[in-house]
C-alpha cells in the first residue's frame, strides 16, 4: 500500500479487520473534500502506517485479531508524536464498559456499529475541522 | 415474498452487498472449521484459547458487517454466540456437548439467514435458535465482561500464556529467537512491511508474540518472538531488511506443570495476514477469459491473412511471419489454460461443507455414518463450486435421510451398524467425476414402477433399467418425500439436480441395488464455455445472443420505420440502419406494437438492426454445441439451458450481416405435408 | 423380461398413426416423454426441434412428419425415442411407444412383399406375430440427413 501524502490533504487511517468493514467506511467519507484514506487489517499494520506517513485523523475498531483496537489506542497515546491525533473508536452495542474504558485511554469519540453514514461524516469532518 | 427485514437506513451500504456475501462465506469456512475442531474440548476445564478467539472474531466481525447492511436476523444470532464464545473465553463456563450443538444450530441459522437474503427467499424463523442461545447464556453468571483487554502485552512483557508457550516450545527442543523489525516508508514501498514479516516468520516457526514498542529516539519498531528449529542461518535472508534479531532468553523459570494440562490444538491458528493471497472477483476472470477470446479471434484472422499472403511473398519472408502466428497460437492456449486454472479451487471447499452437513443430519435422522471423502485435492471450476454445492447437498440429504438406515435396520440385515457415505472426486481426461454412493438400502425399481403407473407416466410396470429409474426419479413432481425433507421451500429436488448437471453440460448417472446401496455419479467438463448473453424474445420464443457481437441496443418506434426497395431501414446516428426482423427471418409470428426494441450487431457498413418483440435481460450462460447436421442452420450458433430445463438458441449475428436476403423463411416449413 | 434367444432379437416397438413399427433395442438410448422441444427456426419440416439429452443438443424427428402424416399435438402418451446410430444421436417422436419384445428370426419377411405405399428403403423386414403386424424400420435410412432436409418422404401410405 504506497501512501501519497499531499501538503493538503488530511490522512485518515481506517483500521478494521473486515475489509467489507473499511469499504464501507471509506465511502462513508466520500462526499468529504480534501482527505485521502490508507487502511490496515490489525493492529501491527495500523502502528506501522502512523511510523511511516502522516496521518491525521484514525477510525480503529476494538475488535481485532491480535492486537485490538484498545490496545492500539492505549500504545499510541503512550507516544508524544499521537497524543493529540484524532482518533474514532468504532464498537458494537454491548460493549458499555469498553466504551469508557476507551473514552478514559484517549479517545476522542465512539461510534456505535452499526453506523449511519452521516454521522460518521460529520465526526470526521467536526475532528478534522474540515471545510464543507 | 418478503425478504429478510433491512433497514430503510442501511441503503447506503447494499452497493456492498457482495463483498458482504463474499466475507461471510469466509468467515463461515472458518466458523465450521473451528467448531468441529471445538468438539474434543467437550467438558473439558480448559479449551484452546486460539479456537475460541479465532471464533469469537469471526462471530463479532459477521455482527459488524450484518449490522452495517441491515440484516438484524444475522446480527442478533452473531451477537449472541459471540457473547458465549465471550463468557467461553474467560473460563466461566465449560463447554457442554448441548452447548456445542446450540452453537452449530446457530451457525446454520446464520447461514440460510444470509443465503436467504442473498437468494430473496422468505425470511426464517430464528426465535427458536435464538431462544437455545439465550438459554445457553442464562446459565452461567450474568457478569458481563468488562474489558477486552486481556491481559496481554504492555509493550516486552509477556503474558503469562505466552510464557508458557515460549516454555513449551524450549521443552520440545525448538530455540526462540527475538527479532526486532523498524518499519520505514522506503522499506513498504519496496514491499516489507510488519504483514509480510510476519507470515515469513511464522514460514520458519511459532510466532509466539508480535507486539510495537517505542525505541529510545522515540522511534516505533515491532518485536516478533519466534520459536523456532530452523537453522540461524535461513535468518540471513530475512535480515538487512530493517530486521536484527538476538537469542531470547526466559526470564522466568519453566512452568512446566502447566504446559503438560493444556490439550493440544489440531492446528496453529490460521494467520490473518494479506500477503500471499488475492482475493480475485470472478467477474474479473471471466473479463480476462473473455479477452483472451477476443485475442483468439484476432489471432485466426491474422492467420486467414497469413494464408493468403503465402503465394505472393517470398517464402523467405513469409516463413518466419507464420511461425511467429504459430508460437502465438500456442502462448495464447497457454494462457488461456493458465488463467483458467486460476479459476480452479480444490474440492475441499466443497467436502468441509459436507462434514459439517453430514454429522448434523445423522444426528437429526439418528443414523451413525461414516463419511469417506476422496480426492479433495481435486481441482474444480470456482463457477461449477457455486452451482453444483446445492445440488451435492441434496444428495447428500437424500442418502442420509432415505438412502442409509437406521443402525437397528442395518443390523437386522446383517450389516454394521455404522453406515458409509463416500464422496469421491476425480479427474479423468478432460472432466470431472464426483460420485456421491452409500451402502444403504439402494433403490427399489418395483416401487418406482408401481409409483410412475399410479401417476400414469408408464402403462406397463415391467422392470426398469436404472437408467429409466433415474429419469422417472428426476421428473419433476414425481417423489413425494421432498416435501418433509429439509430441503422442502428451497426448489431443489432431483429434477433440479439434473438440470443443473445437464445445464454445466454434464451428465448424471446412477447404480443402486436393492440392499447393497446407491451411487450417484456427476461428470462435468473441465472446461467450460461461459458466455454474457442478451436473451431477447420473439413470438413468445426466447433466445440468447453473444455479447459481444452486439454493439448497442436501441428502442425503435414503428412509425420510425421506412420502407426502401425490398427492406427496411430506420435513421440511426448520422446515417442510415438496415432493420431485419428476426420474426419474418424465423418464420414466427410478427407483432405490430408501437416500439419495439433491436440490437445492432456489426460495424460501419455491415452493421444492421436486428428487431425483436422483447428484450428480457442479460444472463451468463454456457454454450453448447449443435452437432447434428440436421439442426444446423443458418443464424443459429447453439443452444443454452437457462436451468429450468428448456433450451434456448443462441443466436450467430454474424450470419444476418452477411446477407439478410439469403435467409428467407422456407415455403415448405409453414405449410402441413400433403398425403 | 425377454429371453435372449440367438435366433431372435429385442426390439423397442411403437406406434404410429395406427402403424405398429419397430427398432432394435440396441439402437434405442432411452425413452422419455416429450418435454418441452425446442424449434429450430428454418429447420427441415420433420425436424420438430432440441433436445437435451445427456448433456448433448440433439435434434428431434417427428417421425409422422417424416412418413408424410399429419401432425398430432403432444399428449401424455407422445414419446421420445432417443437412438444412437454411428456418432449420431437423434430423437424420434412417436404416437406412443411402451413394449419390448424379442421378435425371432422366423417371423420377420423382406419387405417387398409389403403393401404398398412405404418405400422399400425405410423398412427392414416386416414381421407377423399373431395376428399383428409389425414394421421394421431401417433406422439410417429414416434419419437420412440429406433426405430430410430435401424435404423428400416417403410416398403417402395407404394401409
Amino acid at each position: 500500500m504506497r501512501i501519497l501524502h499531499r501538503m493538503n490533504t488530511k490522512n485518515i487511517l481506517v483500521v478494521d479487520d473486515s475489509p467489507t468493514m473499511r469499504r464501507m467506511i471509506v465511502a462513508s467519507l466520500g462526499e468529504l473534500k480534501g482527505v485521502a484514506f490508507s487502511e490496515a487489517g490489525t493492529g501491527l499494520e495500523a502502528i506501522e502506517q502512523l511510523a511511516i506517513s502522516t496521518t491525521s485523523l484514525m477510525i480503529v475498531d476494538l475488535n481485532m485479531p491480535e492486537m485490538n483496537g484498545m490496545e492500539v489506542l492505549s500504545f499510541v497515546r503512550k507516544h508524544q508524536a499521537y497524543r493529540s491525533m484524532p482518533i474514532i473508536v468504532l464498537t458494537t452495542r454491548a460493549d458499555d464498559g469498553i466504551r469508557s474504558a476507551a473514552l478514559a485511554a484517549g479517545a476522542s469519540a465512539y461510534l456505535t456499529k452499526p453506523f449511519l453514514p452521516r454521522v460518521l461524516a460529520a465526526r470526521v469532518s467536526d475532528l478534522l475541522s474540515l471545510e464543507q | 415474498m418478503s425478504i429478510a427485514k433491512t433497514d430503510p437506513k442501511n441503503d447506503f451500504f447494499v452497493k456492498f452487498l457482495d463483498d458482504y456475501f463474499a466475507e461471510c462465506d469466509e468467515h463461515l469456512t472458518l466458523i465450521r472449521k473451528h467448531l468441529l475442531a471445538l468438539e474434543p474440548f467437550i467438558n473439558q476445564p480448559q479449551i484452546d484459547r486460539s479456537l475460541i478467539d479465532e471464533l469469537f472474531r469471526s462471530f463479532h466481525s459477521l455482527k459488524g458487517i450484518s449490522g452495517m447492511v441491515g440484516l438484524t436476523e444475522a446480527e442478533q444470532i452473531a451477537h449472541q454466540t459471540e457473547s458465549y464464545l465471550r463468557r467461553l473465553r474467560e473460563d466461566q463456563v465449560i463447554l457442554t456437548s448441548e452447548a456445542l450443538e446450540t452453537l452449530i444450530a446457530g451457525t446454520h441459522m446464520l447461514e440460510e439467514v444470509i443465503a436467504g437474503h442473498r437468494d430473496q427467499t422468505p425470511k426464517t424463523e430464528i426465535a427458536p435458535v435464538l431462544a437455545r442461545l439465550e438459554k445457553l447464556l442464562a446459565g452461567g453468571s450474568t457478569r458481563d465482561s468488562v474489558s477486552d483487554v486481556s491481559g496481554k502485552h504492555a509493550v516486552t512483557e509477556l503474558s503469562i500464556a505466552e510464557n508458557e508457550r515460549v516454555a513449551r516450545a524450549l521443552q520440545l527442543g525448538s530455540k526462540v529467537w527475538r527479532f526486532e523489525f523498524v518499519p520505514s516508508a522506503s522499506l513498504s514501498e519496496r514491499g516489507v512491511n510488519v504483514n509480510n514479516l510476519r507470515s515469513r516468520l511464522q514460514e520458519i516457526g511459532e510466532l509466539i508474540h508480535a507486539a510495537p514498542r517505542v525505541l529510545e529516539q522515540g522511534a516505533i519498531a515491532f518485536e516478533f518472538l519466534l520459536a523456532t528449529n530452523v537453522d540461524e542461518v535461513s535468518f540471513a535472508s530475512l535480515l538487512g531488511d530493517g530486521l536484527t534479531y538476538t537469542a531470547f532468553e526466559s526470564a522466568l523459570p519453566i512452568l512446566s506443570s502447566v504446559v503438560d494440562e493444556l490439550p493440544r490444538a489440531s492446528q496453529s491458528p490460521t494467520s490473518r495476514s494479506f500477503s500471499n493471497v488475492v482475493r480475485v472477483d470472478l467477474g474479473r476472470l471471466d473479463d480476462l477469459m473473455r479477452m483472451i477470446g477476443e485475442l483468439t479471434i484476432s489471432r485466426s484472422r491474422l492467420d486467414d491473412h497469413l494464408t493468403h499472403l503465402e503465394s505472393g511473398m517470398a517464402a523467405l519472408e513469409w516463413r518466419p511471419l507464420q511461425e511467429i502466428n504459430q508460437v502465438m497460437e500456442r502462448e495464447l492456449r497457454a494462457l488461456r489454460e493458465g488463467v483458467m486454472r486460476v479459476r480452479m479451487v480444490p474440492f475441499s471447499e466443497i467436502f468441509e461443507r459436507m462434514r459439517f452437513v453430514v454429522r448434523d443430519l445423522a444426528r437429526e435422522n439418528k443414523k451413525k455414518i461414516d463419511l469417506e471423502l476422496i480426492g479433495e485435492e481435486t481441482e474444480i471450476d470456482k463457477f461449477l463450486v457455486e452451482r453444483m454445492m446445492d445440488p451435492i447437498l441434496h444428495l447428500v440429504r437424500n442418502a442420509i435421510s432415505h438412502g442409509l438406515e437406521t443402525p437397528g435396520e442395518r443390523e437386522a440385515q446383517g450389516k454394521s451398524p455404522v453406515g458409509t457415505l463416500t464422496l469421491r472426486a476425480s479427474t479423468v481426461a478432460e472432466t470431472v467425476m464426483l460420485e456421491i454412493a452409500d451402502n444403504g438400502r439402494g433403490i427399489d425399481g418395483g416401487h418406482i414402477a408401481r409409483h410412475a403407473k399410479a401417476m400414469g407416466l408408464v402403462d406397463q410396470p415391467s422392470s426398469f433399467s436404472t437408467s429409466t429409474i433415474l429419469d422417472l426419479i428426476c421428473t419433476a413432481g414425481f417423489s413425494t418425500r421432498e416435501e418433509t425433507d429439509r430441503a422442502a421451500g428451497r426448489g431443489v429436488g432431483m429434477a433440479v439436480v439434473r438440470n443443473t448437471v445437464l445445464s454445466l453440460g454434464g451428465s448424471l448417472n446412477m447404480d443402486t441395488e436393492v440392499g447393497r446401496g446407491t451411487s450417484f455419479s456427476i461428470q462435468l467438463p473441465l472446461t467450460l464455455a461461459v458466455a454474457d448473453a442478451l436473451i431477447v424474445s420473439v413470438d413468445g420464443q426466447r433466445f440468447a445472443v453473444p455479447q459481444s457481437t452486439i454493439s448497442e441496443v436501441i428502442e425503435v418506434e414503428s412509425s420510425a420505420v421506412k420502407a426502401f426497395e425490398k427492406n427496411e431501414i430506420i435513421q440511426h446516428r448520422e446515417g442510415v440502419l438496415p432493420l431485419i426482423r428476426l420474426a419474418k427471418l424465423f418464420g414466427l409470428k410478427e407483432n405490430a406494437p408501437a416500439y419495439f426494441h433491436a440490437f445492432v450487431v456489426g460495424r460501419e457498413s455491415n452493421a444492421v438492426g436486428i428487431a425483436v418483440d422483447r428484450i428480457l435481460g442479460q444472463r451468463e450462460i454456457v454454450v453448447r454445441a449443435i452437432n447434428d447436421p440436421l439442426i444446423q442452420v443458418p443464424g443459429i450458433a447453439g443452444a443454452t439451458e437457462l436451468g429450468d430445463g428448456h433450451i434456448i438458441l443462441i443466436l450467430n449475428p454474424g450470419d444476418f450481416t452477411r446477407s439478410a436476403t439469403e435467409l428467407r423463411v422456407r415455403p415448405e416449413s409453414n405449410t402441413d405435408a400433403q398425403l | 423380461m425377454q429371453d435372449s434367444k440367438a435366433d431372435a432379437e429385442p426390439f423397442i416397438i411403437f406406434e404410429l398413426a395406427g402403424t405398429t413399427y419397430a427398432l432394435p433395442s440396441r439402437l434405442v438410448q432411452q425413452m422419455e416423454m416429450t418435454e418441452h422441444i425446442t424449434p429450430v427456426p428454418n429447420a427441415p419440416h420433420a425436424v420438430e426441434g432440441v433436445v437435451f439429452s445427456r448433456g448433448q443438443v440433439i435434434p428431434t424427428v417427428n417421425l409422422r412428419a417424416r412418413f408424410g402424416f399429419e401432425k398430432i399435438p403432444i399428449d401424455l402418451r407422445t414419446r421420445l425415442i432417443v437412438v444412437n446410430i454411428g456418432n449420431r444421436t437423434v430423437g424420434l417422436v412417436v404416437d406412443s411407444a411402451r413394449e419390448f419384445i424379442s421378435i425371432p428370426f422366423t417371423s420377420i419377411q423382406p419387405p417387398n412383399e409389403a403393401i404398398s405405399g412405404l418405400s422399400g428403403k425405410y423398412l427392414d423386414g416386416i414381421a407377423t406375430l399373431k395376428d399383428r403386424m409389425i414394421l421394421i424400420l431401417n433406422l439410417e435410412e429414416v434419419i437420412n440427413q440429406a433426405e430430410i432436409v430435401g424435404g423428400e418422404q416417403p410416398s403417402s401410405a395407404s394401409i
